[in-house]
């Protein structure tokens, strides 16, 4: 899935993701390819993102990021897009 | 020693003393300059920096706001206008320091004209005042306003977690109804050249106005402006989509929070822009300086190298006065 995380300050991540794992208000939630189109709210604690293997270097790489509150939106066409506070 | 002949012109050693502190005063502005201008360049790629998240922000409240039409959901405090406006909180944006051209009084000026210009209606509202950076604090005393808090010393570039307890302190009276709405003065930054004193209402939030804000990010001239070409942003949400978003816990909650966050970034933007106004102001005024201290070090040189000319004529002429007189 194609995976953007903003932040006011930058780009966080931007590129293709295996999975993200993210704390919302209702508990934590795990998203992978082709997930049905959600809007929800994230809370504090610590984001996951596993890299899709593109190549040998990046291979399931994981990507930590630590947000204070945000939103998360996951589109139809097998896009996300959160935008954090951290 | 006598200058009798010359009195008109003031002696070398003092011309040379001007001489010297102008080309200090000179040399400083110069340096200020270079300075200002580098932080004007960093304040814009700041404000840029926070785009994609600006644009993602309000791509989801567009999809929100599909939903209130099909009664779904109310709109937030936060967007309802008021019917009966009581009371009116200014936030006056200036710099902390001075030595910035016409920045902080072009703001102050417009601030002004708009208190002067509305008068008649608002004369049943009550008005109160929210300083952001030192000068503004310093005027709006000077005037007899009742400054309700100040946000002051952010530094050169602010961020966000500075801005964060303006706009809570905003959010919560608001809520509070301790103001039923909210006017920024600020400076928009149009150009490295040429900034704008703004008067805009941020609360109750305003779709349009958000989107004016975050589009005025970027500077309509210079370096960053071509990046205008590259966005092409849909604000206009396919209704039938977002009718099926699963939305968590519950669009009320969804949206009530979107709305805290999207008034923050409008602050923080206000700030920003005003932060980069700061900086390219600074640098036109000690460009101005540094230039008139150069036109003043020429003049004061030729005036200089006169005076020690007459001096020496004098000299000579008395020397060979003299030497006429033993003869």
């Amino acid at each position: 899935m194609k995976l953007s995380i903003y932040s006011l300050k930058k780009v966080l991540f931007q590129g293709s993701a295996q999975l993200l794992n993210c704390k919302t208000q209702l508990g934590e939630i795990t998203v992978l390819d082709n997930h049905e189109p959600l809007i929800t709210v994230l809370t504090k604690g610590t984001m996951k993102v596993v890299r899709l293997p593109m190549s040998n270097e990046t291979a399931g790489k994981e990507e930590y990021f630590e947000i204070k509150s945000g939103f998360l939106e996951v589109r139809q066409d097998n896009e996300v897009r959160c935008i954090v506070e951290q | 020693m006598s200058i009798g002949g010359y009195i008109k012109m003031e002696s070398p050693q003092n011309i040379k003393k001007r001489l010297k502190s102008v080309n200090n005063i000179g040399q400083i502005t110069k340096a200020m300059e270079l300075v200002s201008a580098t932080k004007m360049r960093k304040s814009q790629e700041i404000a840029l920096a926070s785009r994609p998240y600006a644009f993602a922000g309000l791509e989801l409240l567009a999809n929100l706001s599909v939903l209130e039409k099909s009664a779904k959901l109310k709109m937030p405090e936060l967007f309802e206008v008021r019917k009966k406006i009581n009371k009116v909180l200014f936030i006056v944006v200036s710099s902390d320091k001075g030595l910035a051209g016409a920045f902080n009084s072009s703001v102050f000026k417009k601030f002004e004209l708009h208190l002067k210009a509305e008068k008649e209606d608002w004369k049943h509202e009550e008005h109160l005042y929210l300083a952001v950076g030192e000068k503004a604090n310093a005027y709006l005393n000077k005037k007899g306003f009742k400054v309700i808090k100040k946000f002051v010393h952010a530094g050169d570039y602010t961020t966000p977690e500075q801005v964060l307890p303006l706009s809570d302190y905003i959010i919560k009276g608001y809520l509070n109804k301790d103001f039923d709405r909210v006017i920024a003065v600020s400076t928009h930054f149009k150009s490295a050249l040429k900034q704008e004193p703004h008067i805009r209402r941020v609360l109750p939030i305003d779709f349009e106005h958000v989107k004016d804000t975050i589009k005025e990010i970027i500077p309509e001239k210079g370096k960053f402006a071509e990046l205008i070409k590259e966005q092409n942003i849909n604000f206009v949400p396919d209704e039938k989509k977002v009718a099926e978003y699963l939305i968590e816990p519950n669009p009320q909650e969804v949206i009530e929070k979107l709305a805290e966050h999207l008034f923050f970034m409008q602050v923080y933007h206000l700030i920003l822009e005003a932060n980069a106004s700061e900086h390219s102001a600074r640098r036109m005024a000690m460009k101005t300086a540094s230039d008139n201290a150069k036109d003043l070090s020429e003049t004061l040189n030729l005036q200089y190298n006169k005076s020690r000319q007459g001096k020496i004529t004098t000299e000579i002429a008395e020397i060979s006065a003299g030497a006429e007189a033993q003869q």
